[in-house]
């Protein structure tokens, strides 16, 4: 099996597929159809094994005839519990494997938390009456798209698709291509060089004390931006030049000036994800049915439930548990100060309070990020 | 109805409509945050009976009230 990103012979590869993508966005024509041959190959190389080739397929199989149902059940049957069931139904597989880990079954699948957040996505979408047509053949490049399919972006079908049915103009590709590379570039750069020197000459050397641990907080979060920030951009570079303008998922967030700021920078994708299918569903629908006197208690008990569910899909490990509740509790107490402490909001926009800010966050988020290591429990 | 919409937003942002300029950069200026958008979407329901879901607009879409404006009247 080939591991996405990594090692020579994958490089080789991915460089020889690129280049007819690149030679055909340059004349002006369609990539998407050589695209569907590079995914597949891809697919082929990435989950090789017979059992990994199953797995895929099985899961691929559950996550299609469902959503077919589904916008079939929905043109004549809108109830609520429909998406309910489908929604639990389309998480099926994946509490499976996060079971499996837990008890041991020897179940699993690369990239299935990213591609079940994905079928969700366009089950509820669906629901909202958002995706009027949708292909057999859109819906499964979407699911399965090789370059984000282990890792993420955790890119949404409507734009996914809108790039699909465009042909670009040569001066827009060049555009998108001479992103793609710089991305491809500095991905490298970031995953091979920076991430390896601070885990082979920071992480690996900290003493087993007390402050050892603290710069184990700092060095970890340090090292996990560069390592997934640094593929979070080569999948990104290699999307653009296949013709898919899959959304950055990472902004510079060691710029954040509070925990709001850091989510809004930092897995972009997988936090804009929840804020739109978790946090805003259950604060919208405390405010639309009046669950609580006050309306900040719904907002901050989404804060809880989607920090929570953005711990879990990690996995079942309380470690994760204690992250999401961790970070949960942090942007509950950051509406607190956005909303009854009016100096907060201009010391934020203050350029004299921003440094400290900007740190104050980075310890905040390294204590996360130590929590999320499970060095701790 | 451009009435009804700045005065659900101004109580969205907690200022009062005649503070709130027709281009004004909701999310640049730090006015507007999810939960924001989210009393500003239900008060939407709730004053003119539009329901616009959460993934139906970008905040591009909504990021000044004149925009937000012709968001809403769009969809009436």
């Amino acid at each position: 099996m080939m591991t996405p990103f990594d090692g020579l012979l994958f490089f080789y590869i991915l460089i020889l597929a690129l280049i007819p993508a690149a030679l055909l966005g340059l004349l002006g024509r369609p990539v998407k159809h050589w695209a569907a041959v590079v995914n597949l190959l891809f697919l082929l190389l990435i989950f090789s094994s017979p059992r990994a080739l199953l797995a895929l397929g099985i899961f691929a199989a559950w996550e299609t005839l469902l959503t077919v149902l589904f916008r079939g059940l929905w043109r004549t049957v809108k109830k609520r519990w429909t998406l309910w069931l489908a929604v639990a139904l389309a998480l099926v597989p994946l509490a499976a494997v996060k079971l499996s880990g837990l008890l041991g079954w020897g179940i699993g699948l690369l990239g299935i938390s990213y591609m079940t957040f994905r079928a969700l996505q366009v089950l509820i979408e669906s629901y909202d009456g958002l995706i009027p047509a949708l292909s057999l053949w859109e819906y499964g490049f979407f699911l399965l798209f090789f370059p984000s399919v282990s890792s993420g972006p955790i890119d949404r079908s409507r734009r996914f698709c809108a790039d699909l049915a465009c042909t670009r103009t040569r001066e827009e590709y060049v555009r998108l291509l001479r992103g793609g590379v710089r991305r491809l570039f500095t991905g490298a750069l970031y995953n091979f060089v920076f991430s390896k020197l601070i885990y082979t000459f920071v992480l690996e050397k900290l003493p087993d004390t007390w402050w050892g641990l603290l710069l184990y907080g700092v060095g970890y979060t340090l090292f996990l931006f560069f390592n997934f920030a640094g593929y979070s951009a080569m999948a990104v570079g290699t999307s653009h030049i296949l013709g898919i303008a899959v959304p950055d998922n990472f902004n510079r967030p060691f710029l954040a000036r509070d925990l709001k700021d850091f989510w809004a920078r930092w897995h972009i994708s997988l936090s804009t994800w929840l804020r739109d299918f978790v946090y805003t569903r259950f604060t919208m629908a405390s405010l639309r049915q009046k669950w609580f006197k006050s309306k900040h208690t719904g907002s901050y008990l989404g804060y809880i439930l989607t920090m929570l569910t953005m711990g879990i899909w990690h996995g079942f490990s309380w470690h994760y548990i204690l992250y999401g509740v961790y970070h949960g509790l942090l942007m509950c107490l950051n509406d607190v100060l956005d909303t009854r402490w009016k100096a907060f909001k201009k010391m934020k926009k203050d350029k004299r309070w921003q440094p400290l800010l900007m740190a104050l966050t980075f310890v905040l988020v390294s204590v996360g990020m130590l929590l999320f290591s499970g060095k701790l429990i | 109805m451009e009435e009804t919409v700045m005065n659900v937003l101004a109580e969205a942002i907690g200022t009062e409509a005649d503070q709130l300029d027709a281009d004004l950069e909701l999310f640049e200026e730090e006015l507007l945050d999810s939960f924001g958008v989210i009393s500003l979407l239900v008060g939407i329901e709730d004053a003119l009976g539009v329901r616009i879901e959460p993934t139906e607009i970008t905040r591009e879409e909504i990021s000044t009230p004149a925009k937000l404006i012709a968001c809403v009247q769009a969809r009436m």
